[in-house]
C-alpha cells in the first residue's frame, strides 16, 4: 500500500496553522464548503420535483383539452351516430364467424382440388421465379419498336428454353399432385414462354375442375352460404342512414374545427348554431329507430333460417356461438335506439366524465378522420400484463439462483455465477429488443409450431411479435434485479438461525427452506417489487417486441392471450411523442401516461420500503 | 455459508434424505445454470452474425470502412446477369451508366450502407457530457452524505429517499422530462426570445430567455445525467464509506478542519473507487435510448458534429477571428443533435425492412455497440476487483 498522501504534502501543516479566514456574510470558508455540499446533495430532490414539475406542466391541461374536443364530438352530434354505430361493430364479429363458418363448410369438399390446383400453380410461379432474368429480356426484346431482329429473338428463345428446360428437370412433385401428374406439368412447364399466353392444359385442367367443384359446393351448402349473404346485407339500409347522418356529423364538426383553429379561445366569426346544425340529426330519430328495429327483425328471420347443420364440428360450433350471441347483440341495439330520443346534444360535458372517458376508456384513437380518443385501458392493460408474465417467469429463476449461490455453491461456482449475472444487467435493452425481433420472435413461432405442442391454447401462434416474446426478455432484464436483491435478503438472515437450526439436527435442505427462505421472505417480495418496477418501466424491449397493436388483449383466448400483440404505457410515448405538435390534446394525453407512469414507480418503490421495513422490524 | 452436508455429527443422514438433497440440489443448479446459458447463448449469437461485419480475414483485420464512415443509404443493383453490385448513394449513378443495357434493377436500403462513426461518435459525446455532470453533482451529494451528514438529520432521509424514487423512474419518463425542461424551457442567451419562450430576462446587451435548447447534445447529456445520478451517488458513497474511519479521526486529531480531512486524507482513497464504478454508470448511459429520443437523437445525419459550414473567413482574417471561429465550431459541437448507437440499432430494427443487407447493418452495429459496453463494465468489474485487492485496511 501507498503511504497516506497526508504525510508526502508538506504544505499540510503551513495550511493547518495558517490563521482563519476573514468570514463573508458571516459564513466562514468551511460553513460555505459545507452549504455547497450540502446543496448538491438536495440535488436528487429537486430532480424529482422537476420531474413532477414539468410533466404537469405539460400534462395538466389535457382535462380541459380533451374536455373541449368531447364537446364538440357531443355538439356536433358525432356522439348522436356512435350510440347506433358502436354496438352495431358487433354485426362485423358475428359475420366474420358465419364466413368462417360458411368457408369451413365449404373447404371440406373444395379442399382437395384446391390445394391440386394451388400445387400446380405454385410449380409454374416457381419455374417463372428461376427463368425470371430471361423472361424480362425476351419480353423486353418482343415489346420492342422497332422488332429486334429474327436471330437474335430466336436466340433469346432458345436461352428460354433452355433456363426452363433447367428449372423443370429440378421440380419436385409436391404430395398433392400424382408422380404421373407431376411429370406431365414438368414436360409442359418446359414449354413455359412469354409469347404464350394461355396456361399448361393439366393446369388449366385443374382449375376447371375447381371450379366446378366449388360451384356444386355452393349448390350444397346453398342454404348456409345464403344465410351468410342476408346477413351480411340486413343492416344495408340502416348503414345508409347511418352514412348521411355520419357525413353531417363530420360536415359540423370540420366546420367547428375550422372556426376555431386547433386552440380553445373562441373567434371572432360568427360562432357554430349547434341547435340549428343538430336538427337534420334529431329530427332523423324516428327513422332510424324504424331502421334499427328493420334490422333486427332481418337478422332475427335469418338466423332463424340458419341451417344447424354445417360441414366441420368447427363451423357447426361457430354456427352455435353465433346464435347464442345474436340476442344480445339485438337487444343492444334496441337499447341504442331507444335511447336515442333522451339524448342531448347540449348537455354539457363534467370533468368527471373527461377523467372516466381518460382512466376507463377502451379505445386509444389518434389521427382519426371521425374521432380522436384517449383511453387508458388498453396501454395499462398491456403494461400490466406484459409485466406479470415477465415476473412470472424470472421470480422462480432469480430466487433459485439466489438460493443456489447463496447456499449452495463452490466458491469457484459463484465467482463465475454472480458476474454472468450482473453483466445481464449491462447489456442494453435496445439490444434485447433486437433480439427479440430476429431470433426470439422466429424461434417462438417455430416452437409453437411443433405437432406435439398443440395442446397448448392458441399454439400455433399468428404474430412473431407478442407479449410473450417481449415478456421472455424483460424476464431476462429483471433477473439481475431480483436476483441481487434476493441475495441481500438471504445474506442478511442472521448466523443464529443458521446455527440453531443446526443444532436442532437439521439437515441441509430443511434449514434453508424451512428457516432461511422464510426468514428472508420480505426481502424476497420486495425484489419481486422492485422486478416488477423496472419491468413496467421498460421502454425499448415493449416498443420493439411487443407488437403494437393498440387493442385490449382478447382474454376470451383463455391463457392463449399471452401470444397475442399488445401496446404498453411506455411504448406509446416513446412512439408517438416524436410525431405530435406540442400543446395538443394528443401531446398532452402522452404527457398524461408518463405522468401515471412516475406515479407507479413511485408506488412500487413504496410497497417495496414497505415490505423490506416490515422484514427489519420483525428481525429486531 | 458452506456448512458441510452434515453439520451434526450426531445426526446420520437417511439415505433418502441424502437423495432428495441431491435432486434438490442438481435443480437449483439446474435452474441457476439456465440464465447463465441464456445469457452466454445471446452473446454467442450476437458475435456469431456481427463479428463477420466488423472484422475482416485480411489485414487490417477489422472492416476500416465500417467503424470509419457515416451511415448512408445503400444501393443495390442488379445486372442481367443476376450480379450484384452493393454501392453507396454517389456511386449509383455512375455503376449504372457503367453497366449500360445490363442495368437490371436497383434496391435501396436506408441507413444500412457505410459505416457507423456518426453514431459512436454522438454517443461518445453524449457520455462525455452526462458523466461530467453527473460525476460532479453525484460525487459531491455523495460526499455530504458520507462525510458530512448527521444521523437523523432529516434533509438526509429526505435525500435518501429521493435517491431511490429517482432509481426507479422509468428512462422514458426521464426523456419527457428532458423534453420539457431541457429542450423546451432551458435558459439560453439569445438577442431576439423566441415566441415559446416562458419567459425573458433582459440583461441590456443580451437577453436571458428560457426558451429551450432544442434536441442536442446538451439537452441528452444532460438528461442522461440524471438517469445515473442515482448509480454514481450510491457508487461513491460506497467508496468513501469504504476508506477506514481511523483515517479521519488522525487528521481532525492532528487538527485539521473537516474539508482539509476530506481533501488529504479520504478523496485519494475513494478517487480510484469512485472512478471505477463511473464507469459503470458510463455504460448505463450508452445503452440508454428511450432518454434520448427526443432530446437528443437523430435518425439520420451526413455530418460528423464539428462538420459545420461556417462562412469562410477573409484572407486577412486576424487571429483573433480564427480563435473565435474555432471556439463556437467546438461549441456547436454541443448544440447540435447527433445520431446515437442505441438509436440507431433502433432505426434499423424498427423502421426499415428486413432484409440480407439490413441485417448485416443491425447485426455490425449491435455487435460493436455490445463490445463497447460490455468492455466498459468488464473493466470496470476487473479494476474494482483489483482495487479491493489493493486497498485492504
Amino acid at each position: 500500500m501507498k503511504a497516506p498522501a497526508s504525510t508526502s504534502r508538506p504544505s499540510l501543516g503551513s495550511l493547518l496553522l495558517k490563521k482563519q479566514q476573514r468570514p463573508f456574510l458571516g459564513i466562514d470558508k468551511q460553513r460555505a464548503i459545507r452549504l455547497f455540499f450540502a446543496s448538491n446533495s438536495s440535488v436528487a430532490i429537486i430532480v424529482l420535483v422537476l420531474i413532477m414539475l414539468f410533466l404537469l406542466r405539460e400534462g395538466m391541461d389535457f382535462l380541459p383539452t380533451y374536455r373541449h374536443e368531447l364537446e364538440t364530438y357531443r355538439r356536433a352530434g358525432l356522439e348522436f351516430c356512435d350510440i347506433i354505430n358502436r354496438p352495431l361493430a358487433e354485426h362485423q364479429a358475428l359475420c366474420s364467424k358465419l364466413r368462417r363458418a360458411a368457408s369451413a363448410s365449404l373447404n371440406t369438399l373444395t379442399h382437395t382440388a384446391r390445394t391440386r390446383r394451388d400445387a400446380a400453380y405454385e410449380l409454374m410461379r416457381e419455374v417463372e421465379e428461376e427463368t425470371r432474368l430471361q423472361r424480362a429480356i425476351l419480353s423486353d426484346a418482343l415489346a420492342q419498336i422497332p422488332a429486334a431482329s429474327p436471330e437474335k429473338l430466336t436466340r433469346l428463345r432458345q436461352e428460354m428454353r433452355a433456363a426452363t428446360t433447367l428449372a423443370a428437370a429440378r421440380l419436385q412433385t409436391p404430395a398433392a399432385l400424382t408422380p404421373e401428374e407431376g411429370r406431365r406439368l414438368q414436360r409442359e412447364l418446359t414449354l413455359l414462354n412469354p409469347e404464350v399466353p394461355e396456361l399448361p392444359p393439366l393446369l388449366a385442367a385443374l382449375s376447371a375442375d375447381y371450379i366446378r367443384v366449388d360451384r356444386e359446393a355452393h349448390a350444397t351448402f346453398k342454404p348456409l352460404v345464403d344465410a351468410v349473404e342476408a346477413f351480411e346485407a340486413a343492416p344495408d339500409a340502416l348503414h345508409t342512414l347511418l352514412d348521411a347522418m355520419k357525413k353531417h356529423a363530420r360536415e359540423t364538426k370540420a366546420h367547428v374545427t375550422e372556426l376555431h383553429g386547433s386552440g380553445k379561445e373562441p373567434s371572432h366569426s360568427k360562432p357554430v348554431d349547434f341547435d340549428l346544425s343538430i336538427v337534420p340529426l334529431t329530427s332523423g330519430i324516428t327513422e332510424l329507430t324504424a331502421k334499427v328495429e328493420e334490422y333486427t327483425l332481418l337478422a332475427q328471420k335469418t338466423a332463424d333460417t340458419m341451417p344447424a347443420a354445417a360441414g366441420t364440428p368447427q363451423a357447426v360450433a361457430l354456427l352455435a356461438e353465433m346464435r347464442a350471441r345474436l340476442p344480445d347483440h339485438l337487444a343492444a341495439m334496441r337499447q341504442a335506439a331507444a335511447s336515442l330520443p333522451a339524448w342531448s346534444h347540449s348537455k354539457p360535458v363534467s370533468y368527471l366524465e373527461v377523467a372516466i372517458a381518460f382512466f376507463l376508456g377502451d379505445a386509444w384513437i389518434t389521427n382519426s378522420s371521425w374521432q380522436d380518443f384517449f383511453g387508458f385501458v388498453p396501454l395499462l392493460t398491456g403494461s400490466v400484463l406484459i409485466a406479470l408474465i415477465a415476473v412470472l417467469i424470472a421470480t422462480p429463476f432469480s430466487v433459485i439462483a439466489a438460493i443456489y449461490t447463496n447456499q449452495f455453491a463452490s466458491e469457484r461456482e459463484q465467482e463465475f455465477i454472480k458476474p454472468v449475472i450482473e453483466f445481464i444487467q449491462a447489456i442494453p435493452s435496445v439490444v434485447l429488443g433486437f433480439i427479440g425481433i430476429s431470433l426470439l420472435g422466429d424461434a417462438i413461432k417455430g416452437v409453437s409450431e411443433w405437432g406435439w405442442l398443440q395442446w397448448i391454447p392458441s399454439f400455433p401462434i399468428q404474430e412473431r411479435l407478442n407479449m410473450f416474446n417481449a415478456a421472455c426478455l424483460l424476464a431476462l432484464m429483471a433477473v439481475p434485479t431480483m436476483y441481487s436483491l434476493a441475495e441481500d435478503a438471504l445474506n442478511n438472515v442472521p448466523r443464529s438461525y443458521l446455527d440453531a437450526s443446526d443444532a436442532l439436527g437439521a439437515t441441509k435442505l430443511q434449514t434453508v427452506f424451512r428457516v432461511i427462505v422464510p426468514a428472508a421472505k420480505s426481502g424476497i417480495a420486495a425484489a419481486v417489487l422492485l422486478g416488477m418496477g423496472r419491468v413496467i418501466g421498460e421502454t425499448m424491449v415493449v416498443l420493439l417486441v411487443a407488437g403494437n397493436r393498440i387493442a385490449i388483449p382478447d382474454f376470451s383466448a383463455g391463457p392463449g392471450v399471452v401470444f397475442q400483440p399488445a401496446h404498453t404505457l411506455t411504448g406509446i410515448i416513446a412512439q408517438e411523442l416524436g410525431e405530435v405538435s406540442r400543446g395538443s390534446a394528443h401531446w398532452q394525453a402522452l404527457f398524461m401516461v408518463g405522468i401515471v407512469l412516475f406515479l407507479i414507480s413511485l408506488l412500487v418503490n413504496w410497497c417495496a420500503r414497505a415490505f423490506v421495513r416490515r422484514f427489519e422490524l420483525a428481525k429486531s | 455459508m458452506n456448512q458441510p452436508a452434515t453439520a451434526n455429527p450426531f445426526a446420520g443422514m437417511k439415505s433418502r434424505d441424502a437423495l432428495r438433497e441431491t435432486i434438490v440440489r442438481w435443480l437449483l443448479r439446474l435452474g441457476t445454470f439456465f440464465i447463465v446459458a441464456v445469457t452466454v447463448a445471446i452473446l454467442a449469437h450476437i458475435m456469431v452474425k456481427g463479428a463477420p461485419v466488423a472484422f475482416r480475414s485480411t489485414w487490417p483485420f477489422v472492416n476500416v470502412q465500417f467503424l470509419t464512415e457515416l451511415p448512408s443509404t445503400l444501393h443495390v443493383i442488379e445486372d442481367v446477369k443476376g450480379g450484384r453490385i452493393e454501392v453507396e448513394v454517389n456511386r449509383a449513378d455512375q455503376v449504372k451508366a457503367q453497366l449500360g443495357d445490363a442495368f437490371h434493377s436497383e434496391t435501396t436500403i436506408s441507413y444500412s450502407g457505410g459505416g457507423i462513426l456518426g453514431p459512436i461518435v454522438g454517443t461518445a459525446l453524449l457520455v462525455t457530457v452526462s458523466i461530467s455532470i453527473a460525476l460532479f453533482l453525484g460525487v459531491a451529494c455523495a460526499i455530504y452524505l458520507s462525510e458530512y451528514a448527521r444521523h437523523g438529520n432529516p434533509l438526509i432521509e429526505w435525500v435518501r429517499l429521493a435517491i431511490l424514487n429517482l432509481a426507479g423512474v422509468p428512462s422514458v419518463v426521464f426523456g419527457l422530462f428532458g423534453l420539457g425542461a431541457f429542450v423546451l424551457t432551458a435558459p439560453v442567451f439569445v438577442d431576439v426570445p423566441a415566441d415559446r419562450s416562458v419567459f425573458a430576462i433582459p440583461l441590456g446587451f443580451t437577453t436571458l430567455s428560457f426558451e429551450g435548447w432544442d434536441t442536442c447534445v446538451l439537452s441528452g447529456g444532460f438528461t442522461l445525467a440524471f438517469v445515473i445520478l442515482p448509480v454514481i451517488i450510491t457508487a461513491s458513497e460506497q467508496c468513501l464509506q469504504a476508506v477506514p474511519q481511523g483515517f479521519r479521526e488522525t487528521s481532525m486529531a492532528l487538527g485539521a478542519t473537516r474539508w482539509q480531512t476530506i481533501r488529504y486524507s479520504v478523496l485519494p482513497f475513494a478517487t480510484p473507487g469512485i472512478l471505477t464504478s463511473s464507469i459503470l454508470g458510463i455504460a448505463r448511459a450508452a445503452g440508454e435510448t428511450a432518454p434520448i429520443m427526443f432530446t437528443a437523437a437523430l435518425a439520420f445525419k451526413d455530418k460528423l458534429p464539428w462538420q459545420k459550414d461556417l462562412p469562410p473567413l477573409p484572407a486577412d482574417a486576424s487571429i483573433f477571428a480564427h480563435w473565435e471561429q474555432s471556439v463556437s465550431r467546438f461549441l456547436g459541437i454541443f448544440t447540435e443533435s447527433v445520431q446515437a448507437l442505441p438509436y440507431h440499432i433502433y432505426t434499423l430494427a424498427a423502421k426499415i425492412p428486413q432484409n440480407e443487407y439490413s441485417e448485416r447493418a443491425q447485426y455490425g452495429s449491435v455487435f460493436v455497440f455490445l463490445v463497447l459496453v460490455a468492455s466498459l463494465a468488464a473493466s470496470s468489474v476487473l479494476l474494482r476487483k483489483r482495487l479491493r485487492a489493493k486497498y485492504r485496511w
